[in-house]
């Protein structure tokens, strides 16, 4: 029994790996909109945006997870400055 | 007009012999945050009496209309008209090929991570989170339509 996917079908892993990128661009998203100044917003709103469209195309499944792990680093990076900026 | 209404008030709870009916709990919600800027708040607390609202004084204020806290109501148009406005104002959609049922990827030519960001639009827009899950399913403006619809409970 031949598999009747697409040929351009990700597999389970990739799919996987997709939907995590995507969780990740939200939560980044997410959290930028807690930032007080509306200019720093902005910027770190265009900063996210080119971050994740220039590796849009990669294929290497080590470098996206090297990535998702970086842009993981910059998500409570970003967290943890919002919450010494609050106390 | 509340203020005035207060003012009844006082002057008919420092009559004893006047006797107070009950008013309709939001008619007392609505004057209750005015009470706190006019009255000495001890004078409110010692009245032991929740009713403090004397009906008839208050039907002489004439039609009382209740202002609520709160949104206009939402329907159908309205919730269309704001998801095609916050999408025309996004700078990678031309507006003049939008339409309703123009899909993201296949019409529009965005990607996923557009999609993300339309979706946080409509977030900030109408004030409540969309969880992971639905958002990725969101691909046409009628679909976005009609799940704000369900949401928020906008029948027509």
């Amino acid at each position: 029994m031949g598999s009747r996917l697409p040929p351009a079908a990700l597999s389970l892993k990739q799919f996987l790996q997709r939907q995590k990128v995507l969780g990740l661009y939200r939560g980044i998203l997410r959290t930028i909109r807690q930032v007080p100044d509306e200019a720093d917003r902005k910027y770190l709103r265009d900063w996210a945006r080119e971050e994740f469209k220039r590796n849009k195309n990669a294929t290497n499944q080590d470098a996206i997870r090297m990535m998702i792990t970086q842009a993981n680093n910059h998500l409570e990076e970003l967290q943890k400055s919002l919450l010494l900026a609050r106390s | 007009m509340a203020a005035r209404v207060l003012q009844h008030c006082v002057r008919s709870l420092a009559r004893p012999s006047l006797r107070l009916c009950p008013v309709s709990l939001a008619l007392r919600a609505a004057v209750v945050p005015e009470v706190t800027v006019h009255l000495p708040f001890s004078f409110v607390a010692d009245s032991r009496r929740t009713r403090w609202l004397e009906q008839s004084r208050i039907s002489s204020v004439g039609l009382m209309c209740r202002q609520y806290g709160d949104l206009p109501p939402l329907t159908l148009e309205t919730i269309k008209d704001r998801v095609l406005y916050v999408l025309k104002l996004y700078d990678k959609i031309n507006p003049e090929k939008l339409q309703a049922t123009s899909h993201f990827m296949k019409d529009l030519g965005l990607d996923s991570l557009d999609q993300v960001e339309i979706i946080m639009a409509m977030e900030d827009e109408f004030g409540f989170e969309i969880p992971d899950a639905e958002a990725e399913k969101l691909m046409t403006p009628e679909e976005i339509v009609h799940y704000i619809a369900d949401k928020k409970d906008v029948y027509e």
